[in-house]
Formats: C-alpha cells, structure tokens, sequence
C-alpha cells in the first residue's frame, strides 16, 4: 500500500484527535458533571474549603445511592479567587465545557450579580448562597437560592425583640455599605409593621477603629433593645467591646455576623447574652443535626452556612435532576421549583416561583460563648 | 459634660496611635526625603509576631514583645537593604513607588503565612479599664498615651543631646556634608530606618489589643498617620505628635456630633484645608524654590 501525503495528514489528524474523541465520549457517558465556583484563593479561601466539604459529602451521598438518571455525579471546581473578576472567569470556563449541567455559584452576592448576566446568557441552572434579596427578583430565572434572603432577617429580629423579648424601643446600629444599609431598612420596616419605634437608626463606616461616639449615641436614645448590622466582625468586635464597658446592657439581637466564629472569638464575653439570626443552627431540627454529625466527621471542625448551603444545593439539584428525568435546564428548574417540604440541613425548602427556597431563620442566643439553639421563625410570604 | 470628658479620652488615646505611626513616618522623611508607605504595615507585622509568639506559642508576654521588636529591627534593616538602599540615588519617585510595592508585599505575605481571620491579642493589664467618676478609662489607652509621652521624651532626648541622635540630625539636613564631616551615612540611614520599624511595631503592638490583629489594620492606621504628619508639619516631631492628637480628637467629636459615617472625612477635610491654606502643616517651615 502506498502512503499518499493526503492519506498521512488523515491519519496524523485522526490519532491525535482520536483519544480527545474517546475520552470525551467516555466521559459523557460514564459521569454527570455539576460545575462549582468556589474560593479555592483570596481572603476567603477557608470559607471556599468548608463550601467545597459540604458539597462533597453531599455528593458522596448521592453518589452511594446510585447517582443521577443511573450515572456517578462529578463536581468539577473552579478557583473564584474571591473576586467579581475571578468568578466570572471561574464561570466562564465551567460553561464552556457543554457537558455540566448546573452549576453552583457563591455565597456572596456581590459575586451573584457579577456572574448573573453570564448565567442568564447561558441558560442552565445555578445554586447560590448570596442572600440579596434582588437576586432572585431581578428577572433571572437561572438562579436558585439556598439561604434565606435578606429581606427574612430583619423581620425575624423584629419579630422575635418584639414579641418574644417584649422589647418597643429600638436603637439601630448598621454599616453604610449595602449589606447594612439594606439590613438596617429591613429591620425598620419591620418594626413599623408590628408597632415598635426606632429611637436611633444609627449608620457607621466599615473598618471604623472606634465606636465611642456610636455607644454614646445609643446609650442618649433611651432605646430597651438593640438591633444590628455589621459587615465586619472586627467592627462588632470593637463595638461590643466598647458597649460593656461604657455601661450599655439593654437585649441586643443582631444579624448573622454576631454568632459566626470569629466574632465570637475577637468579642468574647461582650456578646455573652446577645442574640442573633443564624441560616444554620446544629439544633435546630433532626436534619441538620444528621448533617452537624456528618460534616464533623468529614471536617473534624464545627459546621456552619459556609458547608451547609452547598450540601443542600447539592442534594435538592440531584434529586430534582433525577425527578426531571433528564438533563434539559427548563426541566431541571422546573424540577427545583417544585420542590416543597424538604428538609434540607439549612431549614425546609419551599421554593417559590422566584427561586428562593427558604423563608425564615433561626434564633440563636450566645451563652457563655456556645451557640444554642432558641427558635425558628418562617414567614408564608 | 461626662459625654465631652468621654470623647475627649477616647479621641488623646486614638489620636496617640496615629501619632506613634506619624512619628516614623518623619524620622524617615527627614533622613531620605521619602515617604515610607510601609509603614503601617511594620504596626501590622509587630501585631502578628506577637501573636505568633504570645497566643499560638503561649510564650510569656514580655518575651513575645523582645522577639517582636528584635523582628521589627530586622525587618526595618532589611527594609532598607532591600528598598531604599538600591534605589537611594534615583529621585524620589521611585523609592515612594517601592514602598508602596513592599507595603502590599508585606500584607499579603502575612495573608499567606497567617491567613485572613482576624485575631485577639490579650492587653498588658488583666484590668479593662477604670471608672473614674462619669468618664470609663479603657487600661490599653492609658498605656497607649504613657508611651506616646515615654517616647516622646526619648526621641527629644536622643536627638537633642545623644551624638548619635546629632548625627542622625546631621545625615538628614545635609547628607553630603555629613559624610564630608565623617558621618556614616548609609549607616545613619539603616539606623533610622530600624528605629522607624520599632516604632511603628511598637505602635501595633499597642494598638492591637484595641482594634485586633488583622491585615488591613496597618493600612488604616497609616492614612490616618499620614494626614497627621501633613496636618503637623512633613519632617517635624512635634508636629506628627500635635497632628496624630488633633487628628483624634476631631475626628471622634466630630463623629460625635456631626455624623458618625462620615467620621473618616472630617479628618480628611481637615487635611484638604491645611494643604490648601497651610500646606507647610502647624510646624513646617515654608519651602521655597530658588530661581
């Protein structure tokens, strides 16, 4: 046989195209890829590996229970950086791989909406854990919430100083970033739907090294219950810090910042006492005390939002992949739509039509420093 | 008038800090006519050493302030082996350009090595503070404005009536001349730059019990150093120590009684109003060029 010089370039294309060709093919058949976006760098990188553990148990559970539509699911992970710039790059090379069929995003919402309009381009669904509450109401249908938003804490804190504490005058104190600035408009609506007056509203920049003048100013108001904000858990710390000791000892409920780790760690016993809302509480019901045991199995450290949102994205989209019965992206939202009474380890999914799945938090109080469990507050609406 | 006694401590004891950060901001303008932007990043290094050393390794407090400081030395020399030294005999603009690039050097070094949660720093009393009548006196400001006065005596002493303090003097005046006269000079510069890292050690070490131990601490606290060292005068000890002051002070009252988000920028306005109407600061002399 003779080798003709068209006949070499066929087959020299054919065996370096070939393995890429099977491997492919291979690949499509033997897994069902979920794309994830996570902190692998930056200042969030410790946040980034409890996310990526919780998904994992999550997948291994799935996975032991034979998987979706018949075949073993595979998370591929992409580094975010903990940028809008780094999540955006992260997305766009997980959706260019046309085999991954949904994605998980961030848990900060600055992140969210730097990825929403490549998300809405793309069409297929996607997890997160940002809790503003405009995500899912800015006419992105690709999106699917797995904590409570935003708009649910200030009604919680509201709820829960008024009517379990018995407390009507409120001072406020919150950043002036929009995480505050939207958390303290909340909570002031709130009060003003259940007949309690804010005796101070009460705004302070992030990274503020003192808050003398804010403590003065909350002590002045005469106010028998605090509500807050904050974005930074060194801010807390300091403020806390500079309450005890200028003498201010009314009820103080805040939001999720005050009971996470590290403000718990820089305050100490100045926020012994205090209350907070929290997405996830180990106590709070039978499913997510079944996932505390799991992930500090798997972690070895206390579990928080940080793992449980992504365990849940991960169990309802599976399930609900595998209730579509295929992997078409209308199917699969239509699917997670119709999710209802799941208890899932951050609370009970009821998805609504704009993709949220959970509509209420817990109350936790600080005791000497442990985290304990008070109460859960849903709203219908 | 309790409330104007309160705000008047808290505003000496954060105003203190800034004027510990100014402090080596001067030393090193006045011996090389730069600005060193690193220098909050020096209180940030202390603060961490001595968290390495008094927390994670539980060594005696005492002990983990020696080996801070004896860090900060290093860390200054090599500073100025590293950054200053190659580029002392370009103009100004490229050694400003370094140390701004070290600055971020050493903060995400710190990221690296430490990771981004901030920590706690125990403060050199057990006691929180004391009552005294209406007015709370937080124990680490009072230590806080005892050392700035400590230091301030020192620094007067060592520059006025020391020889080497003459010859640092000298070295910044007129480097040619100090050198004509026998001075080391690259080693009057080295010498300063080390002081200037203790400094600013000492500062965040003093400080991180107040505002914890993080890596964006030695940032904030340097701008607010800077706009003290212009307020007071570029180059004048007295003056960094009078504007780091009055920077707090205004600052808090101002949060006080005229709004609490925009605390930042009255210390700003401040600095915009002494640029344009007094830009040699409340000390400096004005410079003119020769034609």
């Amino acid at each position: 046989m003779k080798l003709t010089r068209r006949g070499f370039s066929g087959a020299l294309a054919a065996s370096i195209a070939a393995p890429a060709l099977i491997g492919r093919a291979g690949a499509q058949g033997a897994t069902l890829k979920i794309g994830m976006c996570a902190p692998v760098t930056g200042p969030a990188a410790e946040q980034g590996r409890y996310a990526q553990t919780g998904a994992k148990i999550a997948l291994d559970a799935v996975n032991k229970a034979g998987g979706v539509l018949g075949k073993q699911v595979e998370l591929i992970i992409e580094d975010d950086q903990t940028t809008n710039p780094g999540i955006v790059l992260a997305f766009s090379k997980l959706a260019a791989q046309d085999d991954i069929v949904a994605f998980l995003g961030s848990i900060r919402s600055t992140q969210v909406h730097a990825m929403a309009p490549d998300v809405l381009k793309l069409g297929k669904p996607v997890m997160i854990g940002g809790t503003d509450p405009a995500l899912t109401h800015m006419g992105n249908q690709w999106l699917f919430r797995f904590r409570p938003n935003d708009s649910y804490s200030g009604r919680v804190l509201a709820d829960y100083g008024v009517n379990t504490l018995g407390k009507k005058k409120w001072a406020i104190v919150h950043s002036t970033d929009a995480f505050g600035t939207a958390g303290g408009k909340a909570l002031t609506e709130a009060l003003g739907k259940i007949g309690a007056t804010v005796a101070l509203d009460q705004g302070y920049a992030n990274q503020s090294q003192d808050f003398t003048p804010v403590v003065l100013a909350v002590k002045q108001s005469g106010a028998d219950i605090l509500g807050s904000y904050f974005t930074f858990e060194n801010d807390l710390g300091i403020f806390a810090r500079q309450l005890r000791q200028l003498g201010v000892n009314i009820p103080y409920v805040g939001s999720p910042s005050i009971v996470n780790v590290s403000a718990l760690k820089l305050a100490g016993p100045a926020l012994y006492g205090t209350f907070g809302v929290a997405d996830y509480a180990e106590d709070s019901s039978e499913a997510s005390k079944a996932y505390g045991k799991l992930y500090r199995e798997a972690a070895k450290v206390a579990p928080d939002n940080q793992s449980a949102w992504t365990y849940d994205a991960i169990t309802i989209l599976c399930a609900s992949i595998n209730k579509a019965g295929k992997t078409d992206p209308k199917a699969i939202r239509e699917a997670i739509l119709a999710t209802k009474n799941f208890a899932g380890a951050e609370g009970t999914y009821n998805f609504d039509a704009n993709g949220d799945g959970l509509h209420g938090y817990n109350i936790v109080k600080n005791d000497k420093g442990n985290i304990v469990f008070d109460k859960h507050i849903d709203f219908n609406d | 008038m309790d409330l104007v006694l309160q705000l008047l401590f808290t505003g000496i004891g954060i105003g203190a800090v800034y004027a510990l950060v100014a402090l080596g901001f001067v030393l090193i303008f006045r011996a090389t006519n730069v600005v060193n932007f690193a220098q909050g990043e020096f209180s940030m290094v202390a603060a961490f050493i001595m968290v390495v050393f008094a927390v994670d390794l539980g060594w005696p407090y005492w002990l983990s302030f020696i080996v801070s400081l004896g860090g900060m030395a290093l860390l200054g020399a090599l500073f100025n082996l590293g950054v200053y030294y190659p580029l002392r005999n370009r103009s100004f603009l490229p050694v400003i350009i370094a140390t701004i690039g070290a600055s971020i050097f050493l903060a995400n070094s710190v990221l690296a090595l430490y990771g981004p949660q901030p920590q706690v720093l125990q403060g050199w009393f057990d006691t929180p503070g004391i009552q005294l009548g209406p007015v709370y006196l937080d124990s680490q400001y009072l230590l806080i404005i005892a050392v700035t006065i400590v230091l301030v005596a020192f620094q007067y002493w060592f520059f006025e009536h020391t020889l080497l303090g003459k010859k640092l003097q000298a070295t910044s005046q007129d480097k040619e001349m100090a050198s004509l006269i026998g001075i080391p000079v690259s080693a009057m510069i080295m010498l300063t730059f080390v002081y200037s890292a203790l400094l600013g050690g000492i500062a965040g070490i003093l400080v991180a019990p107040v505002l914890f131990v993080s890596i964006q601490m030695g940032a904030t606290i340097a701008l607010k150093a800077f706009a003290a060292t212009i307020i007071g005068g570029f180059g004048d000890v007295a003056g960094a120590i009078i504007g780091g002051l009055a920077l707090g002070v205004i600052e808090t009252f101002g949060a006080a009684y005229i709004s609490v988000p925009y605390k930042d920028g009255f210390a700003f306005l401040v600095l915009v109003a002494f640029l344009i109407f007094r830009p040699q600061g409340l000390f400096g002399e004005r410079v003119a060029e020769k034609a």
